[in-house]
């Protein structure tokens, strides 16, 4: 091996560490080892060891062939959910102290009236007002008053604050007041951890910037230090190549931006996912997909559209809302861990508890005993009982029976019944959500194919795909370590917003070349720092009607940008978006463009995928059979190894189909087809008589 | 058809999620093509389906106040129309006829299984303006309903898929903003569309029959959950009462009398004892005393029971025409989706506390909406601005203190304040100040939420006008249990050279002069349990935290 060059990929999950290795001609090597929550760099250094063990190098032979690390970190998901973040102070503008804890003055749950309300990430006493205002144009109403900035620092040495986020009213038209701030911060507290809100998210709308500004604050430190201990260790075990960490909005950035913007990390798991969404979107010229990524506790679901992921603002985590632009990922909180449990009305409900990886589901035997989804499945035959866990345990099929005997017993059920219920509902639960993530985004899933990845998502898929009437599943080789193997398909990624309130007969073209030029010689100062040469831009802005509230992305590729009538021709691509989404355009009405964007792209090379010629003449054959309840019956399921098939083999179900950290179930009149890369591609028979 | 109870319960569970997910996406689709700022900002609509028995079936979670009332207004259609075709849509809002208030204008569309008619999707929203003599329908003025807007009986504005172009013109006239009006009608028929749509294709996926039963066993599931909580209270017969303020005309302390009596699993709520009905808009019609009754049900039981017929199957009402929670045609009611709906739910609320006294919370905020109307001297534009900041505390629970800044008893966190940022910028208003309102929140064991305290100065350079409509500068929200009440509203307009002018609830053509400044301080929730029950680490929390001024 010689001579080889690697990139490796690495996810970090609640449960497990994944880990790929690729080498340039496209060959795959995979890891797994269990994560550890307390220092997850340990994990992802155990994990590596494995890895080289695999490669048949020693570590250091390895990490020194490795010119590129891509890493997604859940230390920021993981520190704001347990709500394990840092110290917080807030400086903000006097009288406005509450922005974060008023939330708008809304609340989910409508009908829960004895729910107490969140605890805002930083107490009230550490929201400490400073005398300063600035006008909405930007002029200065107030200047800074030196008298209560002394008295927040402070109280800041008082209180032992580890992390500072700034924000101040209209900031994002003159950041002035909080560069002055940060700047007599900086001498008073040299280490301490600072996010300004005008540089966070430079954007008009108070809460949102006031949020995401203390969210990052808030994981800020801990993504710092553990970033650095990354750094540290794997240097010294021999790595010389570049560490870039993904962000949640799909690009890979290097270590010192991902600790800077730290908020931006909190899907930096699932974003991994969705680059190698994007790159077999390519590979298959499937340019409509409905990515399904089922694990233990939850669910994650996006899109693929035109062979673009997509993106939303709108997005939180945790209670707390992060309007940094992210990967429109919606989460459902259900997997395989969910547990079932009949409700007082007597009805069988999954989740919204799960068994996670402790105690797990029965079947596991490590001391769960509520029937989860995966002991249902293990009930149903579905899940092979001789198979060997990680920790070389087997499945415990007799835990996982007593356990849905309880519930079949409440139900007055048989224990088929009362399996192939949950297995039903959860189902049901996943249609739902991949519904609601379709059409709320006005696309019909029908159009779409599903791409099924993560370790529970294979048994699952074809049922959830004849309920939703999509008619090809793909299960990709990579199904169960896809986020890492993602994260080599990623780009390098930096973007920026300027905040231009304006409408647009108020604008001319001039001021909108400007506002781009800026942005672009703003981006292009970054790029040069992480040394990368070539560099493609894309532009957006984000416009809506005058008297609407909902912004939407308008991309501006393509546009000339010296013709004259640039405005007219932006205005016409808004009419056209608008249209396209929501049915009608309002060309009579006026148009604001709220926010201009853009972002840096660096392209990395596109991962190579391992081909086989097709050779239809070596049929597929089962490796036994295992009796399996379908539909109502128990019938004689073939198994196949997926190690045992052949691009061009053709099974039609149902069938199993084992691989090493994966089952994928077929049902009856479903087509199987194994394609050049060795990938399944399902043809789903039509929900016409789905049984009840 | 098997009887309810051995209904199988897989596919019961499989007709829940869609349905409610179905409604869910109606809801999606109204509030991204609609065009007024009530709808597509506060979100102001609810969705719903219903079957042709009156029965509410599904639900979304958007506004509770709306949903109650919309059984009632299936009634007005099914007695008006007994032809109803595919391809029609029914549009109504009249209060004395199945409505709750005017702006609340209403669309049905019937939702067939081949030749059987099956259900209503039913589409409800407020409307920015309905016509009557002042903008935006809210007229404390009014002495009859005629002059608070355009009353709509059910009438059928499409046939058999053809609207009746003619009809919708003499509707759209008759609002101040016809374009606007046009907008928000054509999204609300869509969205009953999509749910229409969306239930024939579940018909043909797993049968219509099976949907029927699957329907029968929910709505039964719901009852009996119901049933279940009711009978875990205690049996009895409870009083509870509640003021309006006033009815703008001199009146004070207006009495909403609810008399409950808890007899195992059902309850009668009696309101005849109610003060007689009043001149002004601040009246119930009869469909918005029945959805508040629902509402003050609805938040003692479990949260998570499904909001269906179900749930009002153990509750029996009763009331006289005449009074305040029902008044006789032909008075104006404008007011009542949050006056006397907020009365009426607190009155019950209270009642019960003698029953459940760990589920029933302390009182949530009235309404004191100000709307002010001038000229912006940076582009010299008119503007009109409603005001949704500075939204008061929730009530606490024995689940905790109460929410701050977070709403009204008939809305309880599904209306959202804009950004200060961008109000400054569109209008010519400064906000000085727009944070909680310390000590605000009545005392208890769990201490109300707070109200917020808003210093607005109202930069115009000529003289601006406000109107108000709403109640609760006397009566702040209840304690329960012993907790105290919460503070009140109180409004005050600062305007140089002149004294302090305290702001009433129904007032209009308020002069504001340029550089005044508005003295915002919205009200705190109710407590819950005795002050001398509050822990000691609560208590220093409040203080250390500055929820609590201290005497210092």
């Amino acid at each position: 091996m010689t001579g080889l060059k690697f990139s490796i990929g690495v996810d970090v999950g609640g449960t497990f560490t994944d880990l790929v290795a690729i080498d340039g001609a496209g060959r795959i090597v995979i890891a797994k080892s269990p994560s550890t929550p307390k220092d997850q760099s340990l994990g992802v250094m155990a994990g590596l060891e494995e890895l080289a063990d695999k490669v048949g190098l020693p570590l250091n032979d390895l990490l020194s062939r490795t010119e590129r690390l891509v890493h997604g970190s859940t230390v920021a998901t993981n520190a704001l959910l347990e709500r394990k973040g840092a110290k917080v102070a807030l400086l903000t503008t006097e009288g406005h102290r509450d922005i974060l804890e008023m939330r708008e003055g809304l609340k989910s749950d409508r009908y829960n009236l004895r729910m107490p309300p969140p605890q805002p990430l930083v107490p009230r006493r550490l929201r400490l007002p400073i005398r300063e205002r600035l006008r909405p144009d930007g002029s200065v109403l107030q200047p800074i008053d030196m008298g209560s900035l002394d008295k927040a620092i402070a109280q800041m040495r008082d209180e032992n604050v580890e992390a500072v986020t700034i924000c101040y009213l209209h900031s994002y038209r003159n950041p002035q007041h909080e560069h002055d701030t940060a700047r007599r911060l900086q001498e008073e507290f040299p280490d301490i951890y600072l996010s300004l809100s005008s540089e966070v998210l430079p954007q008009i709308r108070e809460f949102e910037r006031v949020s995401t500004a203390i969210v990052n604050s808030y994981v800020g430190p801990p993504v710092r230090r553990y970033l650095t201990n990354l750094e540290r260790r794997i240097a010294e075990a021999g790595f010389s190549g570049r560490l870039f960490v993904i962000q949640s909005h799909g690009g890979m950035t290097p270590i010192g931006e991902a600790a800077r913007l730290a908020a931006g990390t909190v899907l930096s798991g699932p974003a991994g996912g969705m680059a190698g969404a994007k790159r077999i979107s390519e590979l298959l010229d499937a340019p409509q997909l409905v990515t399904f990524d089922m694990g233990g506790t939850s669910t994650d679901i996006s899109l693929i559209t035109g062979g673009k992921a997509i993106f939303s603002t709108q997005r939180g985590l945790g209670d707390q809302r992060i309007a940094l632009r992210s990967l429109d990922i919606a989460s459902i909180g259900a997997g395989g861990g969910s547990i079932a449990h009949v409700d007082q009305a007597g009805g069988l409900q999954t989740g919204p508890r799960s068994a996670g990886a402790f105690p797990g589901p029965a079947c596991y035997g490590v001391g769960g005993t509520d029937a989860t989804v995966t002991d249902a499945n293990l009930v149903l035959g579905y899940l092979n009982k001789d198979a060997v866990l990680s920790g070389h345990r087997k499945l415990d099929l007799e835990a996982a029976q007593q356990a849905v005997d309880i519930i079949a017993g409440q139900l007055g059920l048989s224990r088929e019944q009362a399996a192939y219920g949950i297995y039903r509902i959860v189902n049901t639960k996943m249609a739902d959500g991949i519904r609601l993530m379709t059409t709320q985004r006005g696309v019909d899933p029908r159009s779409f194919a599903l791409l099924s990845f993560g370790g529970a998502a294979g048994l699952h898929a074809l049922a959830i795909a004849r309920g939703l009437e999509i008619t090809r599943v793909v299960v990709p080789a990579v199904a169960s370590v896809m986020s890492a193997w993602g994260m080599l398909a990623t780009d390098l990624r930096y973007e920026a917003s300027h905040t231009h309130i304006g409408d647009t007969h108020d604008l001319d073209d001039d001021s909108l070349r400007r506002v781009f030029a800026d942005l672009e010689s703003q981006v292009n100062d970054r790029l040069q720092s992480w040394r990368l040469e070539e560099a493609t831009f894309e532009r957006y802005a984000e416009m809506r009607y005058g008297e609407q509230i909902f912004e939407i992305e308008v991309e501006l590729e393509g546009l000339d940008w010296d013709a004259p009538g640039l405005i007219a021709a932006v205005t016409e691509r808004f009419h056209q978006r608008h249209e396209e989404l929501y049915t009608y355009a309002s060309r009579d009405q006026e148009v604001v463009l709220v926010n201009a964007r853009i972002a840096a792209v660096g392209a990395v090379k596109a991962i190579a995928v391992e081909r086989v010629d097709v050779d239809a003449n070596e049929a597929g054959r089962p490796s036994g059979n295992r009796p399996a309840f379908l539909d109502g019956a128990w019938r004689s399921v073939p198994v196949y190894s997926m190690e045992t098939l052949n691009p061009g083999n053709t099974i039609t179900g149902p069938a199993l189909f084992e691989a090493a950290t994966t089952t994928v179930l077929i049902g009856v009149g479903d087509v199987a087809s194994v394609d050049a890369f060795g990938w399944l591609e399902i043809t789903v028979r039509s929900a016409a008589k789905s049984p009840n | 058809m098997t009887s309810s109870a051995h209904f199988d319960p897989i596919t019961r569970s499989v007709v829940q999620h869609r349905l409610s997910g179905l409604v869910a996406e109606m809801g999606e689709a109204m509030l991204r093509t609609s065009y007024s700022q009530i709808l597509n900002a506060s979100r102001d609509f609810s969705l719903a389906i219903v079957d042709t028995k009156c029965r509410l079936i599904a639900q979304a979670d958007h506004i509770p106040v709306h949903v109650g009332a919309i059984p009632w207004a299936v009634h007005a259609v099914e007695a008006r129309f007994k032809d109803v075709s595919p391809g029609d849509v029914i549009l109504l809002n009249d209060p004395y006829h199945g409505g709750s208030h005017l702006p609340d204008l209403t669309a049905f569309v019937p939702v067939f299984d081949g030749d059987r008619r099956l259900f209503w999707t039913v589409v409800r929203a407020h409307q920015s303006d309905i016509g009557g003599a002042t903008h935006g329908a809210y007229n404390p003025s009014a002495t009859e309903i005629w002059q608070e807007g355009l009353r709509i009986p059910p009438i059928r504005l499409s046939e058999k898929g053809h609207i009746r172009e003619d009809i919708l013109d003499m509707l759209a006239l008759n609002t101040r903003n016809g374009r606007d009006f046009r907008g928000d009608l054509a999204a609300m028929i869509g969205a009953g569309h999509l749910g229409e749509k969306r239930l024939v294709n579940f018909f043909a996926e797993i049968g219509a029959d099976t949907v029927l039963g699957a329907i029968e066993a929910l709505l039964d599931a719901s009852e009996q959950r119901t049933r279940e909580n009711i009978a875990s209270w205690r049996d009895g017969v409870f009083h509870g009462e509640a003021f309006l303020d006033d009815d703008g005309r001199g009146h004070q302390d207006i009495r909403i009398a609810a008399k409950v009596t808890k007899s195992g699993s059902d309850i009668e709520i009696d309101l005849s004892d109610s003060d007689p009905q009043v001149t002004s808009f601040a009246n119930s019609s009869h469909a918005n005393m029945h959805a508040a009754v629902v509402m003050a049900i609805s938040y003692l039981i479990d949260p998570d029971i499904p909001k269906n017929d179900g749930v009002f199957r153990p509750i029996a009402v009763k009331a006289k025409q005449g009074t305040i929670v029902w008044a006789d045609p032909g008075a104006p009611v404008t007011l009542c989706t949050s006056h006397p709906a907020n009365e009426i739910v607190e009155a019950i609320v209270k009642a019960l506390g003698g029953a459940c006294p760990d589920r029933a919370m302390g009182g949530w905020g009235r309404r004191f909406r100000i709307a002010i109307q001038g000229g912006d001297p940076r582009t010299g534009k008119k503007f009109i601005w409603h005001m949704f900041h500075a939204r008061p505390g929730g009530g606490a629970s024995s689940a905790g203190d109460g929410w701050s800044s977070i709403g009204e008893w008939h809305v309880v966190g599904g209306i959202k304040f804009g950004s200060v940022e961008e109000a400054e910028v569109r209008f010519p208003l400064h906000f000085r100040r727009h944070e909680l309102l310390p000590n605000s929140g009545g005392e208890g064991k769990y201490r109300g939420g707070l109200g917020v305290a808003l210093d607005l100065v109202v930069e115009t350079a000529a003289v601006a006008y406000g109107n108000t409509a709403g109640d609760g500068v006397r009566h702040g929200p209840c304690g329960m249990n012993g907790g105290e009440n919460g503070q009140p509203h109180a409004y005050t307009l600062m305007s140089s050279g002149k004294a302090p002018r305290p702001l009433k609830t129904k007032e209009i053509g308020i002069e504001i002069a340029g550089g005044s400044v508005l003295e915002v301080r919205s009200s705190g929730g109710g407590g819950w349990g005795p002050a001398i029950e509050r822990s000691a680490d609560a208590h220093e929390h409040d203080l250390r935290e500055g929820y609590v001024r201290g005497i210092s």
